[in-house]
């Protein structure tokens, strides 16, 4: 048995949150498991929520697995759904499965249930260990009535070492069309990792179908990049990544570089430096951003990071936001852990704005 | 000299200035074990890891005492433990939680590699520690666990996947920007990511309540700690949004607008503080802007105007009113416009 509590208490938000986490195994009987997580929170008003409660069984060769309880669905190119029923897969040991699933979607809170429900179902096969293909369907249904019907398939492969496939895509049958579409394919060549990404979104997809807004997005967000990683040394790393960007019918990109150097072998300091530009659509401005962190000994850690943001059209929300912290903490060997930070900002909302953060942790642990 | 010479000079000395930064010379005096020069000086491994050609699944882990070292190294340069600076520090980490995490006999696979520690160990005679332990595809080369693999069964190797918390090293990769890459990585092979990740890893962001309390959020002193909401997050929070449609409501339901900007006081549209630029919605041809952007996003509209504020949208949007048809030129649906939601809402008195 495992549990986790985490408390959170700001003075503006709705505080104190918290969360509780729970997860059993027993390595009597392996076949079963279990996992609890909730949130708690005590303002405006007394509330609480259950994230996931569920019940994993498996069969002990890996031939089936069922979930039971509130989870997340997310299999093949069906749109991840937080369910409240069950889930199941069968395998063979030539590669074939077959995944079956449905129940009723999650409700925040306790709000109140239409007559909704959801099945569906996913058929993969592997070859030769290298590559999978799924086929996946779901519908849904609110009220009754058939919201959304989706046709997915998938693919992942690994022809050599170095080289890495990832696809997957989705066709809308309620208002046909694709509605979600992605495609990796990475390289890794000695000290470089190199991937290339393509994907076609639709907004509208991402909204309940009762919602008026989702027979708005008819627009597809399209974008092609890629991603490069260099381990320049070993301790120094540059990410760099750019990406081409189709919304609506403009044009846009993104790209950023981020570079990191750590100052020992353990990574317990470090410095990094990150310069990023976006220009899509309304949203266009640069950003650079720089960490420190660095170990003073006798348990203590100082960090500061660093960010300036300059928007190309300020619309009176300032022709800057720079951003500020500077944070201290200390570690007992006794578990104990306390920091503090000072951060500051000049921001859209707040002209000038300083805030004092602290934490203090105890991490306990029994075996 | 000429100028290119003292030019590549001074790189020289810069490169050897930053070598120690760098990571290419350490100042610590502990170091990876000299196992290259004692291969090549033909030394068996098991003249100094005595034991381990018969050793069980527990036990001992035949690190080489000092003694061991001294039966060659007579007079050794240093009176403290050679251990200390000589990669047991490097290494006994990894040795016991692979003694605790793993079901391995090298008694077992000694006579299968007729000795030859190297078979596995295929890495033993570089620098970097992490390389002694053999990696799972070379285990791969003579247990093919084929199905094994395709069932997701680990067992057979590994005492309890999840509560190893290991970092996949040598068949998964979780490099790049893996926030954005994960999705389509883990369509196929969902149960692959289970292996390590239990529900709520996914639930902290797919869930329909959002998680409040974020990693980023609570580690503020780890600077280096990777996230979407780093540094003056709110700031830049509705540029980050309108640059990717989608990306806020992967983890925020669309009323996580409007609960916190009426927090904030920086609604309703028509103050000072108005989320929209000038120009948003104008009387004339065209409307203004905010028709372009709900139909590249609606998620966001649907943020602060959903539910009984899309009635703001149907009082405009109607036959016959200043707003006109909503739907694109391209528009399609096989629902019924009379019955189903949310085509009713407009369509279902005959309007």
């Amino acid at each position: 048995m495992r549990a986790d509590a985490v408390a959170d208490t700001q003075s503006e938000t709705e505080s104190p949150t918290g969360l509780i986490v729970l997860q059993g195994q027993d390595k009597m009987r392996p076949w079963v498991d279990a996992e609890g997580l909730v949130w708690a929170g005590a303002k405006p008003d007394a509330t609480g929520d259950v994230l996931v409660l569920a019940i994993h069984l498996r069969e002990l060769h890996g031939y089936g697995d069922l979930r039971v309880g509130r989870f997340v669905l997310a299999t093949g190119a069906v749109f991840p759904v937080q369910l409240d029923g069950a889930d199941g897969i069968g395998r063979t040991p030539w590669g074939s499965s077959l995944e079956a699933f449905g129940g009723v979607p999650v409700v925040p809170r306790f709000g109140s249930r239409a007559y909704d429900w959801l099945v569906g179902a996913r058929l993969a096969q592997t070859l030769a260990s290298k590559v999978t293909v799924g086929f996946s369907y779901v519908q849904r249904r609110e009220y009754g009535d058939i919201s959304n019907q989706e046709l997915g398939a998938d693919l992942a492969a690994v022809p050599f070492r170095w080289l890495d496939l990832a696809a997957k895509a989705a066709y809308d049958l309620t208002s046909p069309g694709i509605s979600d579409a992605r495609l990796s394919a990475a390289v890794r060549v000695g000290a470089v990792r190199t991937e290339v990404f393509a994907s076609e979104q639709s907004p509208g997809r991402l909204l309940p179908a009762t919602s008026l807004f989702s027979v708005l997005g008819d627009f597809p967000s399209q974008r092609i990049g890629g991603t490069v990683r260099w381990w320049a040394a070993p301790r120094l790393d540059v990410l760099v990544s750019g990406a081409g960007q189709l919304v609506g019918r403009e044009l846009g990109g993104n790209g950023w570089i981020r570079s990191t150097l750590r100052l020992d072998d353990l990574g317990s300091g470090s410095l990094g430096v990150e310069v990023r530009r976006v220009d899509v659509t309304t949203a266009r401005w640069t950003g650079v951003r720089v960490v420190g962190a660095r170990s003073l000994g006798g348990g203590f850690r100082f960090s500061s990071e660093i960010e300036i943001v300059v928007p190309d059209e300020p619309n009176r929300r300032g022709v800057a936001w720079p951003w500020g912290l500077i944070a201290c903490s200390w570690r007992a060997k006794s578990g104990w852990e306390v920091a503090g930070a000072i951060e500051a900002a000049s921001s859209p909302q707040y002209r000038y704005e300083a805030n004092a953060l602290a934490r203090i942790s105890r991490t306990l642990e029994f075996r | 000299m000429r100028v290119s010479h003292a030019l590549a000079i001074l790189v020289l000395f810069a490169v050897a200035a930053c070598a120690g930064v760098l990571g290419l010379r350490s100042s610590d005096p502990s170091h990876p074990f000299e196992h290259r020069a004692h291969v090549m000086k033909g030394i068996n491994c098991v003249e100094c890891h005595a034991g381990v050609s018969t050793a069980g699944d527990t036990g001992p882990l035949h690190f080489p005492s000092d003694a061991d070292c001294r039966r060659c190294h007579t007079k050794p340069h240093d009176e403290r433990a050679c251990s200390g600076c000589h990669g047991e520090s490097f290494v006994r980490g990894a040795a016991e939680l692979a003694r605790e995490h793993l079901r391995f006999e090298h008694a077992n696979h000694m006579p299968a590699v007729n000795g030859d520690c190297v078979h596995c160990h295929t890495a033993v005679a570089e620098t970097r520690p992490e390389a002694l332990r053999p990696k799972m595809a070379t285990c791969f080369g003579c247990h093919k666990h084929e199905d094994q693999w395709t069932l997701r069964d680990c067992d057979g190797c590994h005492v309890d996947l999840t509560a190893e918390d290991t970092p996949p090293a040598s068949h998964l990769v979780h490099d790049g920007d893996w926030i954005r890459e994960h999705g389509v990585r883990a369509a196929s092979e969902r149960d692959l990511c289970s292996s390590c990740h239990s529900e709520r890893s996914c639930a902290a962001c797919h869930g329909v309540g959002t998680v409040p309390t974020l990693p980023a959020k609570m580690a503020f002193d780890d600077v280096t700690l990777p996230g979407l909401h780093r540094a003056g997050f709110r700031s830049r929070h509705g540029d980050e949004g309108r640059a990717d449609p989608g990306l806020c409501t992967t983890c925020h339901s669309e009323n996580s607008c409007i609960d916190c900007h009426t927090a904030s006081h920086v609604s309703p549209a028509g103050t000072r503080h108005s989320p929209h630029p000038p120009g948003w919605i104008t009387t004339g041809a065209g409307g203004g802007e905010h028709g372009q952007q709900a139909r590249i996003d609606p998620v966001s509209c649907a943020g602060c105007h959903g539910g009984a504020g899309e009635q703001l949208c149907v009082d405009c949007h109607r036959v016959g009113g200043p707003g006109g048809n909503p739907h694109g030129s391209d528009f399609r649906s096989t629902k019924n416009k009379l019955r189903d939601l949310p085509c009713r809402l407009c369509h279902g008195s005959g309007r």
